[in-house]
């Protein structure tokens, strides 16, 4: 089902929730590999952020059940981090970069003398040592998104939940973070699972995409994504593999949405 | 409060002016005769009475007993206040429990409780104290909740997901994000500190500029009177100023 032979670490079992009455997501089944990375995708409204947040622990499944390294999710665990699409309301506006990201080393219990070393390790792996001393206000979209990232990297969690990252930056921004993010799972050796609604993104990315159906979201379709990695902007894009699922998957959003 | 305006000192000028056009229609009044001196004592001689008062008269530890009753109070209410607040702001069902009694406490008038201080605990500086107390502690205690209440939900999903504990979400997020809105409300504190600081100094006759001013009234010394006063709106102004900046300055990452 898969390309890489890991174990699995995320479960949905048959996983089902109602929010205010109403069924957000119905019969969800699927499983992540370790060191995966799979793209979640469909129309806005399908429970695609909602699955990261039953993963995150943040919500509880209504029937069924999530289960992270086995075991059921039951309540936010220090493993998972979580990567906000507003990054501007996630960041606190009253800390520094640096301080920003001492958070996570703080809420880990890492001692004040082993965190400067560490905020600036982490700071120059997503290009932001220059601007340590900025507040979030000074720093830029798609620098705040770095900062996010950072600090979800400064947790040290294995598996890393992404709720499109990059849908408010402009392209060429997005592209060089789409790359600095396969660079970061291939470093950590983190299991990611990221949500956008952007389908070429998601081809771009990812191992598998898992497409959802609206109304409530179920899984319409999981497709395997047989493209050589690292993956190239330019190259990769153009790869037949990629033209003829991006048809594929492109017909099958259609038919989501209509 | 706009940065950046294209002439501060413009501003500042058309400002002093203004105080200069009043302190001149003020001594066209008196210099009319249409109002008793005694009730209205020419600019100068006010003045005057100002300078006395500071060089060799009492009114430096008037100032000073009044302004360290006001600053006590304050203080404390402010303290009091954020603890409070941030017990109540922390917890949703908390706040709505007691809304309607804040809501209550607070459009309280301050001084319709002096009665039962004195009954309480008589005409005594603590009485005084306690009534600054609960009188200026509403607007800083309120602003508390109110920080607390805003706080984000993404950052409050943020907090969960790192696993911050309950003293560590207060301390590093809640507090924080109410800073604002505590300084705010401290300001406003200040200026009912004030203000009961002079009326239990007038009714428990402590020392102070409060209890000068009703003696100078008594006693038909309007110059002395009116000094007092002025006096006393410049401690509202200095303190009350003093805290805008601390304002501005603590809320320097809020655009």
């Amino acid at each position: 089902m898969s390309g890489k032979s890991g174990s699995v670490v995320i479960e949905f079992r048959d996983v089902g929730l109602y929010l205010g009455g109403k069924e957000i997501t119905q019969n969800v089944e699927f499983n992540v590999r370790k060191g995966e990375f799979v793209c979640v995708i469909g129309a806005s409204g399908c429970g695609k952020t909602t699955l990261l947040r039953l993963v995150s622990g943040l919500y509880q499944p209504t029937t069924g059940s999530v289960h992270v390294d086995g075991k059921k999710v039951d309540g936010p665990s220090r493993d998972v981090a979580i990567v906000f699409q507003d990054y501007s309301r996630a960041l606190l506006p009253w800390r520094t970069a640096a301080g920003n990201v001492s958070l996570a080393l703080e809420a880990i219990g890492m001692p004040r003398a082993e965190r400067a070393d560490r905020i600036h390790a982490l700071l120059g792996k997503v290009g932001l040592a220059q601007h340590a001393a900025k507040y979030p206000s000074q720093l830029s979209g798609g620098m705040q998104q770095r900062l996010q990232i950072a600090r979800s990297l400064a947790q040290g969690a294995s598996i890393l939940l992404m709720d499109e990252p990059f849908g408010a930056l402009d392209a060429m921004t997005r592209q060089s973070l789409q790359d600095e993010v396969l660079e970061l799972a291939a470093d950590t050796g983190a299991t990611v699972l990221f949500v956008t609604h952007d389908l070429e993104e998601a081809l771009y990315l990812g191992d598998r995409v898992v497409a959802l159906y609206s109304n409530p979201g179920r899984i319409a379709r999981i497709v395997d994504i047989p493209l050589t990695r690292p993956r190239n902007q330019l190259s990769t894009r153009e790869e037949p593999d990629f033209l003829h699922l991006r048809r594929e998957l492109f017909g099958l959003m259609e038919e989501i949405h209509a | 409060m706009r940065r950046g305006f294209n002439f501060p000192g413009l501003a500042f000028l058309q400002g002093l002016v203004g105080l200069a056009l009043f302190v001149w229609v003020w001594h066209l009044i008196v210099a009319s005769g249409a109002v008793p001196r005694a009730f209205l004592p020419s600019p100068e001689a006010t003045w005057n009475a100002f300078v006395r008062g500071v060089t060799i008269g009492d009114m430096r530890e008037q100032l000073l007993g009044t302004v360290l009753r006001m600053i006590n109070g304050w203080l404390l209410a402010s303290l009091v206040g954020i603890a409070l607040g941030s017990a109540i702001g922390i917890s949703e069902t908390l706040r709505n429990y007691l809304r309607p009694t804040l809501a209550f406490a607070r459009a309280l008038p301050a001084s319709a409780v002096v009665p039962v201080a004195i009954a309480l605990v008589g005409l005594t500086p603590g009485m005084v104290l306690g009534v600054i107390v609960f009188g200026s502690i509403w607007p800083t205690l309120l602003a508390t909740v109110q920080g607390f209440a805003m706080v984000d939900p993404r950052l409050v999903e943020v907090s969960r997901a790192l696993h911050l504990s309950r003293f560590d979400f207060i301390w590093k997020i809640g507090l924080p994000n109410a800073v604002p809105d505590i300084i705010t409300g401290m300001r406003l504190s200040l200026t009912v500190a004030l203000i009961l600081a002079i009326v239990g100094e007038m009714l428990a006759g402590q020392e102070g500029l409060g209890k000068a001013i009703l003696l100078a009234a008594r006693m038909f010394r309007a110059p002395d009177l009116y000094a007092g006063i002025v006096l006393l709106g410049l401690v509202g102004l200095v303190s009350s100023y003093g805290l805008l900046l601390v304002e501005r300055r603590v809320a320097r990452w809020r655009r």
